[in-house]
């Protein structure tokens, strides 16, 4: 997510699921749509049948996906960021881009100020002993003076004008650095560090090379087989800039698709639930910000070029003031900075492995857990128990028992040496609750309860509101330190201890506070306090007219509710922003407003408006107009960015191995690994947790299985009966060399714990020959551990059953996502 | 020709092998009788046939009965019970509800043949005693013939591999039954049968064994033909086979050297009972796995 | 794609099995449906089936078929099920008549009439039926009679999130699965075939298959091996004859009549 904001603007998937049908070449890279989004896949198979769409799956396995795909690419995990630079370098070598857009539509003309460099693996501004980058020296070269008049609007104090060369010659300028950076991606280094074969590889190359013309338009596809690594951030940057290259972003049928997680986890991601943004991907405040000035100047994007309309950073500070007043209401004012002030304003990082690394340091007295299994879902969930066993207490919201509500009493471990004190509080299941499921293409769908609670079981929103009324009257009661964010909080439901989803859902939307009348869209918010929006991007799926979520008209009348044939369905349910179904569609039609590919618009200039999909641009904002605005209105250069300060691992893809690697970075020896993932373990003063080849071997990656959903579905008979025990898939080649055959009982030991499961052995699995030597990899399914169905049939109760007692406790620089998808394991039988 | 086989196992265990064994013991038995009539030799021994034909045939209903899922509902095969349905049932394609019929018809000629033999009561035995009796005879022993070897012709109906490779199993059940009865017989009436009926038992046995051994051969061709001749032969079957052939051995013998037949006489009947169950053990089990 | 379900016209399935993602959705909710636990859970270790066969307990099997040389990497997915046979040999050997032709021209056996003899399981081809222990009687797809008399599609169809299973009137089907079977060919998928679409097996399929293999790489038998067990019949009975009259002669031979002249 982090890396699509850093390109186009937003952090989320850019078309949605049934637009996948509109692709003439689907690449899935890090992502099994097959197993992992059966029903979306509908829409692949789609492509396939009706417009012979081929499609390409790059996975270090042969699965689901791969049985129906037409090319299955075998890749070394962790390596997507060569296979992608090799493709960019085959595009700009030949000429294969869509020129017109690269320069009118990206970044490639911008020139990058002096200073920037990158040498043996290291961008400029590396400090080492912070393993960190300053990324000053990424900006763009200043603009003469002149450059405002050249036409746009005023330049304003948000305003940093960069010097573009519109010839693209200037050596400085973004396409002439990517040309020298991506040319050391030749075929043969694309084998020699991703193990997949040359010729196969320019097979794939020249496939997506015929992308680059107008009428054509890709799709890449992604999940957490890109993003749960080390440098997660740098894979998908690879893959978006190349799809820029390929003027296939804001296209039907193109973009960089997302696959979301949990049927709501974008609604989760919009709202917050990352510890560095604030509802609508404001950026949490940081220490030393004492005014929302002081804020927004660090946080907004500046405008880079005068025709930048850069919408969020121009509305930064109304967002943010309608944020304000509507968590604090009247307690927020203008003498106030909008209390402001009861925002926290963390020096550090709080993300997940953070909370368990606080934990071990015995900084952290209790941990409520809502809705998900801190212990199965790991990294390294031994070292997981440990810090939940360093706790005083332990909340686990949940309505099932889970590892983590349960890993007091674990296989081999013994209760009385567990001091934490573990609370089971039972919630209603999501099945249980109606409220709204926010899909992979943003669409915000209503759903109802489908059954009642059970027994003593409470929705979270209660438990959660309740909680702060009695944390209230405690206070109210003994009084304390600043109490004021607490007590000041907006609660204002029919049932402060109840509120019904459907008020949050219209506090969410926000509302006019003079008219007291609900907003249509977030372009009304204003920064004088008289509007709210809980969350401004949700602004407009709940007016006055009523709750759009629950619009249903769909695939029963195609003709009325499906006018452009392009399948927006604009009255089923609602996107955000403001009902766009494909994000930043100007880019799909040229600098007249004519659609690249006619036969399948986005949007496009009718003489007066622009037509079809809902714009995602001022709909009558003519193209002959001369302040008209650049087609990616959320960045400061108001187009996409291949070249990006906003990841702060590099402003160009690069790509280093996993942490634990079978091999050096035949690129840069002495730079292997990411320089800048944040090593936990080693900043604690903790032992070294990481193995090397020469203790553990082989290459292991950890995945999902259609059959399962994590860990919950181990409550579920008919789906253990369809897996009933845990397996690890391994190549034929390794097995006969380790005497191991399917159904015998295997150890994978990592540097960190073991595993002791069955063993699948299966040609969907090949070595690969990997910058010469021969690389297995071994393939391990995550659902299993101490509870459930299985674990109760098992002898030995699931001990030895968790995945990630495996995994390393280390992640992505950008989002410190965990490296869960290459690590280093021992197999043997046992 | 060989045909590739998908169809699974009905799971026809030892039930059904006690079964055939006695259905075929019965008929053979009965059919004896009638010969034994028409050629107007040894009413004695006669008298023993059919004393042995109605128990062994009795208990074969309840043995498929057992054998059902459904034990209650064995009238479902008389008794067309479908919705709406009603009357008999009675379905030529299915050798089961054909032979369901046969078994019932054939029982009732046993049980009266039976009651003949027993002289009570003594209506009945004066009716059989005359040419009613003989008219009653031949139907009874043609319904012998049919039960003694549709079960052959049961299994060959399905899609199962031997059974359905070969046509040869009705007439192979028919003579191995015939055999054993012969032998059962011969046993049986070792004291009350007249001089020299022993010795023509066992000369027929050996005319049975002869035509099993025919049919045997005749097996093994179709078998070779639809290529699942192994499965008979595969995993330990090959010793029900031994068995099998020493079991042909007494009557064999008995019909190569006439008079020597006295010699194995003691251990002849048990040899052949074990040797014609062996042979119906091969078949129903080996294709089940 | 909404079916308007009425007696007295033909419905099937075409199973399109070069686009089955092996989900077993369709497995899932066949047994939420048919209120069948499934057997006792095992790893089978069978590619990634642990269903294992078509019985008593599992009116859906989804088959994983890994073919894997230096020239083809294939993975075949195949939903299978009853095929509902125009002409069934199950129905062919039911001496009590408990298997019957729906008004949907489904083959359906009634559980009320069965009596658990089991014949059907050696005669049905395709190794379809189970017997189930706590009824006394032997299962199968019902081809959803219960959901079709409520105007619903099966509920293994209605799962299905490709399509692989399509429900609906077979002569559409079978529009359908030509059309599918022309793209697929033009497209250089020559291994593509149509399996019981036509009156060859069985005289045709109410759940037929687009198959990316051979038949017998699913475990169906060839157009050639594809026999009913009435075939038997006749010459069984002839062996049986022949048997017969063989024997009567060997006994009357036996018991011939001869001159009592003979040493006793
Ligand atoms: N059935 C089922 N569906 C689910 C879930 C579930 O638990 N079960 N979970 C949901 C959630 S929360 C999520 S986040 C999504 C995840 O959806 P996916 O990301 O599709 O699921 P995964 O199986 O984790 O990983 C996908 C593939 O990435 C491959 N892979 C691993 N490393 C690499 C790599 O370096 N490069 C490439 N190219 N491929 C790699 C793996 O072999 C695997 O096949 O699924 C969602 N859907
Ligand atoms: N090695 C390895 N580890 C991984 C991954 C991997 O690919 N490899 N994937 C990672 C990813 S992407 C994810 S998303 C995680 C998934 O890890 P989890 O999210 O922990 O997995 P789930 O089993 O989906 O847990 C969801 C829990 O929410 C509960 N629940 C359901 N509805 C409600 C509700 O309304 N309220 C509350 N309070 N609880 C509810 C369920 O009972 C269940 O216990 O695993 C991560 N871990
Ligand atoms: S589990 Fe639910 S969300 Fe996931 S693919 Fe199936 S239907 Fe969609
Ligand atoms: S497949 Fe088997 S069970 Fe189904 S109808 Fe055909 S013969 Fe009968
Ligand atoms: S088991 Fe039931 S359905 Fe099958 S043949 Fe016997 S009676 Fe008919
Ligand atoms: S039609 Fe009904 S019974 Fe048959 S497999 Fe599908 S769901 Fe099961
Ligand atoms: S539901 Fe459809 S795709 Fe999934 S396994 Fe069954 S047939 Fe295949
Ligand atoms: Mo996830």
């Amino acid at each position: 997510m982090v890396s699509l904001a850093a390109t186009f603007g937003r952090g989320a998937m850019t078309n949605h699921w049934r637009d996948i049908r509109n692709a003439d070449l689907i690449l899935i890279n890090g992502a099994n749509p097959a197993e992992a989004h059966p029903v979306g896949f509908q829409w692949f198979m789609r492509a396939k049948l009706e417009r012979g769409a081929k499609m390409v799956h790059t996975d270090p396995r042969f699965t689901r996906t791969s049985a129906v795909a037409d090319v299955h690419l075998p890749i070394r995990t962790g390596t997507d960021a060569a296979y992608f630079g090799g493709l960019i370098n085959y595009v700009l070598q030949n000429n294969l881009t869509h020129d017109e857009y690269v320069r009118n539509y990206t970044n490639a003309s911008w020139v990058v100020k002096d200073g920037y460099s990158f040498q043996d693996g290291l961008f400029s501004g590396y400090n080492a002993d912070k393993r960190s980058y300053d990324l000053s020296t990424w900006g763009y070269e200043a603009a003469a003076a002149a450059e405002p008049a050249a036409g746009g609007p005023p330049a304003t104090p948000l305003d940093a004008f960069a010097r573009r060369d519109p010839t693209l010659q200037d050596p400085r300028c973004v396409l002439q650095l990517m040309k020298a950076h991506y040319a050391r991606y030749t075929p043969e280094m694309v084998e020699r560090i991703t193990g997949i074969p040359r010729a196969r590889f320019l097979e794939v190359a020249q496939m997506v090379g015929e992308m680059g013309r107008p009428e054509k338009v890709m799709t890449i596809v992604y999940a957490v087989g890109l993003t749960h690594h080390t440098t997660g951030s740098q894979l998908i940057r690879s893959a978006s800039i190349l799809q820029l290259l390929l003027g296939n972003i804001g296209r039907p049928g193109g973009g960089m698709n997302a696959e979301r997680g949990h049927a709501n986890i974008q609604g989760n991601t919009d709202n917050a639930i990352s510890w560095e943004i604030l509802p609508g991907y404001l950026k949490v405040p940081a220490p030393g910000q004492r005014t929302i000035a002081d804020y927004v100047a660090q946080s907004a994007s500046k405008r880079s070029d005068p025709h930048s309309w850069n919408f969020f950073g121009t509305n930064y500070r109304k967002f943010t003031v309608s944020l304000l007043k509507t968590w604090f209401g009247d307690a927020a004012t203008a003498d106030n900075e909008f209390a402001f002030d009861h925002l926290p304003k963390p020096a550090q990082n709080s993300s997940w492995m953070s909370i368990y690394d606080n934990a071990l340091k015995g900084k952290m007295k209790g941990v409520l857990l809502s809705g998900m299994t801190a212990t199965s879902i790991g990294p390294d969930s031994n070292q997981v128990m440990k810090a939940l066993g360093s706790l005083d207490w332990l909340v686990v919201m949940d309505p099932l028992p889970t590892t983590s509500s349960e890993f007091w009493h674990a296989p081999g471990v013994d209760p009385a040496s567990v001091k934490t004190e573990v609370f089971m509080l039972p919630t209603t299941h999501w099945i249980e609750k109606d409220g709204s499921f926010v899909n992979s293409g943003r669409w915000m769908q209503w759903k109802d309860q489908v059954l009642p609670p059970e027994g003593q079981s409470r929705h979270d929103h209660w438990i959660l509101a309740d909680l702060l009324m009695r944390v209230r009257s405690l206070y109210d009661r003994q009084g304390g330190r600043y109490p004021d964010p607490l007590m000041q909080l907006t609660m204002a439901y029919a049932d402060p201890r109840k509120p019904t989803l459907d008020e949050v859902a219209r506090e969410v939307n926000g509302s006019d506070l003079t008219t007291g009348k609900r907003l249509a869209s977030f372009a009304l918010l204003k920064d004088d306090g008289t509007t709210t929006a809980g969350n401004w991007i949700y602004t407009g799926g709940y007016p006055e007219a009523g709750n759009l979520a629950k619009r249903r008209q769909g695939v029963d009348d195609p003709k009325k509710n499906d006018p452009t044939g392009m399948g927006y369905y604009p009255n089923w349910a609602w996107s955000w922003p403001l009902n766009r179904r494909v994000l930043y569609n100007r880019a799909s039609a040229d600098l007249e407003g004519k659609p690249w590919d006619p036969t399948r618009a986005g949007i496009q200039w009718n003489g007066s408006r622009w037509v079809g999909d809902v714009p995602d641009y001022p709909p009558t904002m003519s193209p002959s107009d001369p302040n008209a605005w650049l087609p990616f209105i959320m960045n400061g250069e108001g187009v996409g960015r291949l070249f990006s300060s906003s990841t702060i691992d590099g402003p160009l893809s690069e790509h280093y191995e996993p942490v634990e690697s079978p091999i050096t970075n035949p690129l840069h020896p002495q730079v292997s690994a990411s320089p800048a993932a944040f090593l936990y373990d080693k900043a604690a003063g903790r032992k070294n947790r990481f193995g090397t080849v020469k203790d553990y071997p082989y290459v292991a990656t950890s995945y999902r299985l259609t059959e399962h959903e994590h860990y919950v579905t181990q409550h579920v008979p008919l789906l253990v009966g369809l897996q009933p025990e845990p397996f690890v898939e391994l190549p034929p080649q390794l097995a006969a060399e380790k005497g191991i055959h399917t159904g015998d009982r295997v150890r994978v030991s990592s540097m960190r714990g073991k595993l002791e499961v069955l063993a699948l052995v299966t040609p969907r699995l090949q070595p690969l020959t990997v910058d010469g030597r021969t690389v297995y990899q071994v393939g391990i399914p995550i659902h299993w551990g101490f509870v459930g169905v299985a674990a109760d049939n098992d002898p030995n109760k699931g001990a030895n059953w968790l995945a990630n007692a495996l995994t390393p406790f280390v992640g992505d620089a950008n989002a410190r996502t965990p490296e869960f998808k290459a690590f280093l394991v021992n197999v043997e039988r046992v | 020709m060989a045909h590739e086989h998908f169809a699974v196992s009905p799971d026809w265990r030892w039930y059904i092998l006690l079964y055939f064994f006695l259905a075929g013991i019965a008929g053979g038995a009965y059919v004896i009788g009638a010969l034994l009539r028409v050629t107007g030799r040894d009413p004695a021994a006669e008298r023993v046939t059919h004393l042995i034909a109605f128990p062994a045939i009795v208990i074969c209903p309840v043995l498929l009965t057992l054998d059902l899922g459904s034990p209650a509902r064995f009238w479902h095969m008389l008794v067309n019970t479908t919705p709406g349905g009603g009357g008999l049932n009675l379905r030529p394609e299915s050798p089961m509800s054909v032979g369901v019929w046969a078994l019932s018809l054939f029982s009732l000629f046993a049980l009266v043949s039976f009651l003949g033999a027993l002289g009570r009561p003594p209506g009945i035995a004066r009716l059989m005693a005359g040419p009613m009796g003989t008219a009653v005879t031949a139907i009874g022993a043609v319904l012998g013939l049919f039960v003694a070897s549709y079960t052959g012709v049961l299994l060959a109906v399905s899609n199962e591999a031997v059974w359905s490779d070969t046509w040869t199993l009705g007439g192979l059940f028919l003579a191995s039954g015939m055999s054993a009865a012969a032998a059962v017989v011969a046993w049986a009436a070792r004291r009350r049968a007249a001089a020299g009926t022993e010795e023509r038992l066992a000369e027929a046995d050996g005319w049975f064994a002869l035509i099993e051994v025919l049919f045997l051969v005749l097996l093994f061709i179709t078998l070779g033909a639809a290529g699942t001749a192994r499965t008979v032969l595969d995993h330990g079957w090959v010793l029900l086979w031994v068995v099998v052939g020493l079991g042909l051995l007494p009557p064999l013998l008995g019909l190569a050297r006439r008079g020597m037949a006295g010699v194995m006489a003691a251990a002849a009947p048990v040899l052949v009972i074990l040797g014609v169950l062996a042979l119906r053990a091969v078949i129903i089990f080996s294709p089940q796995g | 794609m909404t079916v308007r379900i009425s007696p007295g016209t033909a419905y099937g399935f075409f199973t399109d099995t070069s686009i089955c993602i092996g989900c077993k959705a369709c497995e899932v909710a066949c047994k939420e449906w048919n209120q069948l636990p499934g057997n006792a859970a095992r790893f089978l270790g069978d590619s990634l089936d642990n269903t294992g066969q078509l019985d008593a307990m599992n009116w859906r099997h989804v088959q994983f078929v890994e073919r894997f040389t230096s020239e083809r990497h294939a993975w075949l997915m195949m939903s299978d099920v009853c095929k509902h046979c125009n002409q069934a040999s199950c129905m062919d050997v039911c001496p009590t008549g408990a298997i019957i032709r729906t008004e949907f021209d489904t083959v359906f056996i009634q559980q009320d009439v069965c009596n658990g003899c089991r014949n059907c399981i050696s005669a049905c081809p395709f190794g379809v039926i189970g017997f189930h222990g706590d009824t006394g009687t032997v299962r199968k797809c019902t081809l959803c009679y219960d959901r079709l008399q409520a105007g619903m599609q099966p509920a293994c169809a209605q799962a299905c999130p490709t399509q692989s299973i399509q429900f609906g009137p077979l002569d559409q089907l079978h529009q359908h699965a030509d059309a599918r079977l022309a793209a697929l060919h033009s497209q250089g998928s020559t291994t593509a075939s149509l399996y019981g679409r036509d009156s060859q097996v069985y005289g045709g399929l109410g759940a037929f298959f687009l198959l990316m293999d051979t038949p017998e790489t699913y475990g169906l038998p060839s157009v050639a091996s594809a026999v009913r067990p009435g075939r038997n019949n006749a010459p069984g009975y002839l062996g049986a004859l022949l048997g017969s009259v063989l024997a009567v002669l060997g006994g009357l031979i036996a018991f011939r009549r001869r001159n009592e002249t003979e040493p006793r």
